[in-house]
């Protein structure tokens, strides 16, 4: 997923003179393609993140097509400010790459992990929010990106989690992509990361179909319709807070347009207690695949029971 | 007529204040000479176009002055009498901050600290683009406090901005009040030359001087960006308002209106 997004990158600067990519002094390695391709088109902007966001929309304005690439823990959640006031309020199209979401930087610590990004990103006017889940979607969704005239958050967790598709995709915004088909008792929405999660789950013997969401806002309320149609509850996965994430802004559509149980599997409202790896950092948080089996488990057999629900405490 | 008069600028402001029962004369009024000199004499625009490829930008980064802009672009046509004179009427176009979207109007700013580095990028856009447009920001004293304002400096010394000329309004207060007694800035000339500026200081209410100083900065492409350090007093027109913090925030009556405009009236 990192070749492909670096693939991904060199094209587009090769395409497009005016693109230009900014870094707020992160990238290490990653960017070596693209330094050696088109170094003119690299800016590195030093560890000032704020300044690098206003200096976008100024390039931008000049007729540029800035990329701005950060750790998602700064770019957007650090700036969101100057991407509201300097970015969206102009519609400019810039593209915020937010690297390492979720728990990919386990053992940094909490200032490093980004699980508030989907939620902060998704309230802005006019700002689109894309999430793909291996290298496939990652291309699709970079050129959705550089296609928009508006500004757009591109969002990359972990990524060396293996393909979900068999090959290349075709995105448009606002698509949810059907993965494995199921019985029609039910459905699993995952984004990014937790794909292959849901995949994981479904292999092992869950009767569910699996859906990936690589964009996020907007999202397709006539897919999602047709999906409540059939199904008889949903379970949203995301590495990210179930405050304003996918699980969020599902629960908020299907609301609308045909209520089923959803069930929302993400980060509760706490931080990181330990330092970890990434494995362990899901296990903290319940959500390896074992514990979010469990959990669906709880889930389901509320729904057939048609007991009360016993919410978590923290949700 | 003399255009960009002084004068006449502040009393686009103080009616405009007046009829919108607006606040934030005090700013205004400290930057008004800056804007009439380069509008008058120093920023290449296309008067028929406020978007014009290849224009002067003038961005407004201390978005509390913005009447002072206001009555600018009213004075170039591209705001009406109707936008003047219902200031801060329910669905007008004219904020109390600037904005974007109104013709002539640079960035988004008031939220202070972003207007620099906007206009960071449009100099670095100019230079990508080869084109030899100036980029001039103004920026309050009280600003200076915001981080982002140090980032920008740094950045614009880094890529050789020598198109980008930041000038600051010191009026030596800010909102709540002295700079002194709220975050001393000290010698601030001297903090912009150790950033990599070539920084002046002069009296921002003297129009000669500051035209001096401008024209002296433009013609220096040496791969430094310039700093104009602008002397000014925060009310600068009307005796009761100079020097008064209160004029941050109050209203005119009409007693205090009438006051303010026999004042501007009496002067040439």
């Amino acid at each position: 997923m990192r070749k492909a997004f670096s693939d991904a990158l060199v094209a587009a600067a090769l395409a497009d003179p005016k693109v230009l990519l900014l870094t707020g002094d992160h990238g290490y390695a990653l960017f070596d393609a693209f330094r050696k391709a088109c170094p003119n088109q690299y800016i590195n902007c030093g560890v000032a993140e704020q300044n690098m966001v206003g200096v976008a929309a100024g390039l931008a304005r000049g007729g540029f097509r800035p990329i701005v690439y950060g750790l998602a823990a700064f770019v957007p959640v650090r700036v969101l400010e100057q991407i509201k006031v300097d970015v969206c309020h102009e519609e400019l199209p810039v593209v915020f790459i937010g690297d390492g979401a979720g728990f990919v930087y386990g053992q940094l610590g909490s200032s490093h992990q980004s699980t508030e990004d989907i939620a902060c990103a998704r309230a802005l006017p006019g700002l689109t929010v894309l999430s793909p889940a291996d290298r496939f979607e990652l291309t699709a969704a970079f050129q959705l990106a550089c296609e928009q005239v508006s500004p757009v958050y591109l969002r990359l967790g972990k990524s060396d989690r293996g393909d979900v598709h068999a090959g290349p995709v075709k995105l448009s915004v606002g698509v949810l992509l059907k993965i494995r088909g199921g019985s029609g008792k039910g459905a699993l929405i995952a984004t990014g990361s937790m794909v292959r999660t849901a995949l994981d789950i479904v292999d092992a013997g869950l009767d569910a179909e699996v859906w990936s969401a690589p964009t996020i806002k907007p999202i397709d309320g006539k897919i999602l319709g047709e999906i409540c149609r059939r199904v008889n509850w949903l379970v949203v996965l995301e590495e990210h807070s179930v405050m304003g994430g996918l699980g969020a802004c599902i629960a908020e559509t299907v609301t609308m347009i045909r209520p089923v149980p959803v069930c929302r599997i993400g980060v509760e409202d706490r931080f990181s207690e330990f330092c970890g790896s990434y494995e362990y950092l899901l296990r903290e948080h319940r959500l390896d695949t074992e514990s979010v089996k469990q959990r669906i488990a709880g889930f389901l057999s509320a729904v057939d029971g048609e007991q009360n629900f016993d919410f978590p405490q923290a949700v | 007529m003399k255009k960009f008069d002084p004068n006449r600028i502040r009393r686009i402001i103080l009616d405009m204040a007046y009829s919108g029962a607006t606040v934030h004369i005090g700013c205004a009024f400290s930057i008004v000479e800056v804007l009439a000199v380069l509008y008058r004499d120093h920023l290449r625009l296309d008067v028929a176009d406020p978007r014009s490829k290849g224009r002067d930008y003038m961005v407004l980064s201390k978005g509390h002055g913005i009447m002072a802009q206001y009555a600018c672009l009213y004075e170039l046509g591209w705001l009406s009498q109707a936008d003047i004179g219902n200031y801060f009427k329910d669905g007008t176009r004219l904020k109390g901050l600037a904005d974007v979207h109104v013709p002539g109007v640079e960035a988004t700013a008031g939220s202070l600290g972003h207007g620099l580095s906007v206009a960071v990028g449009l100099a670095l856009a100019a230079k990508l683009n080869k084109t030899d447009q100036a980029c001039y920001v103004l920026i309050g004293d009280g600003e200076l406090n915001e981080g982002p304002i140090w980032e920008g400096l740094l950045f614009a010394a880094q890529f050789k901005l020598d198109n980008l000329i930041v000038i600051v309004d010191k009026n030596d207060f800010q909102a709540m009040g002295s700079t002194e007694e709220v975050m001393g800035l000290g010698d601030v000339e001297a903090k912009f030359a150790a950033f990599g500026f070539d920084a002046i200081t002069l009296d921002g209410h003297h129009e000669p001087a500051l035209d001096a100083g401008l024209r002296a900065l433009r013609a220096m492409r040496n791969g430094r960006p310039k700093a104009i350090v602008a002397n000014t007093v925060k009310g600068k027109g009307v005796t009761f308002m100079e020097h008064n913090n209160a004029w941050h925030y109050t209203r005119l009556s009409p007693e205090t209106y009438q006051a303010a405009l026999a004042e501007l009236e009496i002067r040439p």
